[in-house]
């Protein structure tokens, strides 16, 4: 079976000023659909560089990036973003939430920007999973961080996307949220599936992927 | 969605919003009185003159329309002639004007009491009557009411004292008439006119009547009273239409400036929320349809609160100037909402564009 995420020899460079940064220095990756992966590395390696990759956020610099079969690196910004909408799902370590929306309405523009309008049966489905229902009209600051960033894993797989990109997400929360988080997430990929790269710091958050791969300076030290 | 994102954006900012919302108003409201006034003083005193009730009006060679700036004043008997010579004139009306500029710019028409009715019909006195003597004054009411006027108080013009004999219904050519006499000596001058209103002896023999008088005044513009009255517009006052462009050209800037900060700090706010919208695979299209939308409602509600707020400021100026005539058309309070709309869009494009083409992954690490 195709690899839902594959990239060989993938870099990225960035320009600050005349100064050339390698964030990526040839980075080789194989994430089967279905798998939950955890990616730990030190601050600076360039995790968060590789999951803006995945997520079409940025264009590699060079290298092959291959992810549901759509190869980025020979896409435009344009694009991008429209197999972004579609395909990918993000979760933020500081949960990004719209701030002038209510809850309910976080999650309904990730449908509404997707274009296939609002589906109630799936949000119900997917609020109850997460246990939000009494928290659907409250803004933003009116959650708890587990309640925000519960909110923002239901905005991010409202569209059921193929993979989903999560950067940290545990990285605001106290012990308690974070396993519920964490519990959500595996859960996720247990119940549908889903396809879930995860970001971390955090030993015991990596431990509850099927699998975790170790970046140092822009490359991975085990696959 | 994008309403309610609009709605909740603009509702996050309320104080943001409403000085937006104030200088849009403000920009539709300093186009419609501008405008408004100026159109309206126009048209009022074209009504004023229409009223009269004369067919033709004879000025002298190189007069201006406006009647205040009739420089070299013509011999009566010119009237006299007139109608003893051509045919269709039945009577002939000559005004000796005079323009006061003290506390205020005032026509004020000299004039004989029974020319004066045979070609207008006389006048409608609300109070007192005609006058009596050498310094009498007759004022129309809107002037009586702007001053707190009454019969029998004095008035002073030219340095000279009047007393008020009579308040007559507005719409006779000025709003002051004295004796034609006491104005030949505010004027020192002696049996001269500014201008004749001739009445014919029906309203279809004005074309013949016209052609009557330029054969015996060819120098002298002649005019039908409709042709008179539509020289009142904006269009023979260049200097005017180029204050009112010069005004519509500030109200725009001013528009367009507020606009443009206010989305320009918008989006600057909002940068790492527009990192979020990306994130989620919101198009450069759905960001500045966004921007733009926020404008526009702000603009909308610009134009709302400019168009009431004009009227209101209508009625607020005529009860305290009643003199002021104010014209407020259908066609200005669309052209207004439309240059309103204009600038806010002009405003509001490069913000949308800004945030537009901001790099997702530097706009979510936007603290």
């Amino acid at each position: 079976m195709e690899p839902i995420i594959l990239t060989s020899d993938l870099k990225k460079i960035y320009r600050i000023g005349k100064v050339e940064v390698p964030a990526l220095r040839g980075v080789d990756l194989v994430v089967p659909e279905g798998e939950f992966v955890a990616v730990a590395g030190p601050s600076g390696c360039g995790k968060s560089t590789l999951l803006h990759v995945l997520g079409g956020l940025t264009a590699p610099t060079s290298g092959k990036v291959l992810v549901d079969g759509n190869d980025f690196s020979a896409m435009n910004d344009a694009d991008r973003t429209r197999f972004r909408r579609h395909k990918i799902g993000f979760v933020f370590q500081r949960f990004n939430l719209l701030p002038t929306l209510t809850a309910r309405n976080n999650i309904a523009i990730a449908q509404h920007i997707q274009g296939n309008g609002f589906n109630p049966h799936r949000f119900q489905a997917i609020v109850e999973m997460l246990g939000i229902q009494g928290k659907l009209n409250h803004r933003p600051y009116a959650l708890s961080g587990g309640e925000q960033q519960r909110v923002a894993i239901a905005r991010a797989v409202i569209c059921e996307p193929k993979i989903l990109l999560a950067d940290e997400p545990t990285g605001n929360l106290d012990s308690e949220n974070s396993q519920i988080v964490l519990n959500m997430l595996r859960g996720l990929n247990r119940s549908f599936r889903q396809t879930i790269l995860m970001i971390t710091h955090n030993p015991d958050a990596a431990a509850l992927a099927d699998r975790v791969l170790r970046m140092r300076d822009g490359r991975m030290l085990l696959d | 969605m994008e309403t309610k994102m609009v709605i909740s954006n603009l509702l996050h900012r309320p104080t943001r919003t409403i000085i937006s919302i104030l200088a849009v108003a403000i920009e539709v409201g300093l186009v419609m009185l501008t405008v408004g006034m100026t159109t309206g003083m126009l048209s009022e005193t074209a009504r004023r003159v229409e009223g009269i009730g004369a067919d033709i009006i004879v000025q002298p060679p190189g007069a201006s329309f406006l009647m205040g700036f009739t420089p070299a004043p013509m011999p009566i008997k010119i009237g006299d002639l007139l109608e003893e010579k051509v045919e269709h004139v039945a009577h002939v009306l000559p005004v000796l004007i005079l323009m006061n500029v003290g506390g205020g710019v005032n026509i004020v028409f000299g004039i004989n009491r029974e020319q004066f009715d045979a070609v207008t019909g006389g006048f409608v006195f609300h109070s007192g009557g005609w006058f009596t003597g050498p310094d009498d004054i007759i004022v129309d009411d809107l002037y009586a009411k702007a001053g707190h006027l009454k019969v029998g108080q004095k008035l002073t013009l030219f340095s000279h004292s009047f007393r008020i004999t009579g308040i007559v219904e507005h719409g006779k050519g000025a709003r002051l008439f004295i004796p034609l006499q006491t104005a030949e000596e505010l004027n020192q001058t002696q049996d001269k006119a500014s201008i004749f209103f001739v009445k014919c002896t029906d309203p279809g023999y004005t074309d013949d009547a016209i052609s009557g008088i330029r054969q015996f005044l060819p120098t002298y513009p002649v005019r039908s009273m409709a042709e008179y009255t539509s020289l009142y517009s904006s269009n023979n006052l260049p200097a005017l239409n180029t204050f009112i462009e010069a005004l519509i050209c500030i109200a725009l800037t001013i528009g367009f400036l507020v606009i443009f900060l206010s989305m320009y700090t918008t989006i600057t706010e909002r940068t790492r929320e527009i990192g979020i919208l990306k994130s989620l695979g919101a198009s450069k299209s759905y960001i500045m349809s966004l921007i733009l939308r926020e404008a526009a409602t702000i603009c909308v509600l610009g134009i709302a609160a400019g168009e009431v707020g004009t009227l209101g400021a209508r009625r607020v100026l005529q009860s305290s100037f009643p003199t002021l005539a104010v014209r407020l058309t259908p066609h200005w309070m669309v052209y207004a909402a439309v240059l309103a709309m204009g600038g806010t869009v002009l405003g509001a494009v490069y913000p949308a564009l800004r945030a537009a083409s901001l790099d997702p992954v530097d706009a979510l690490a936007y603290e």
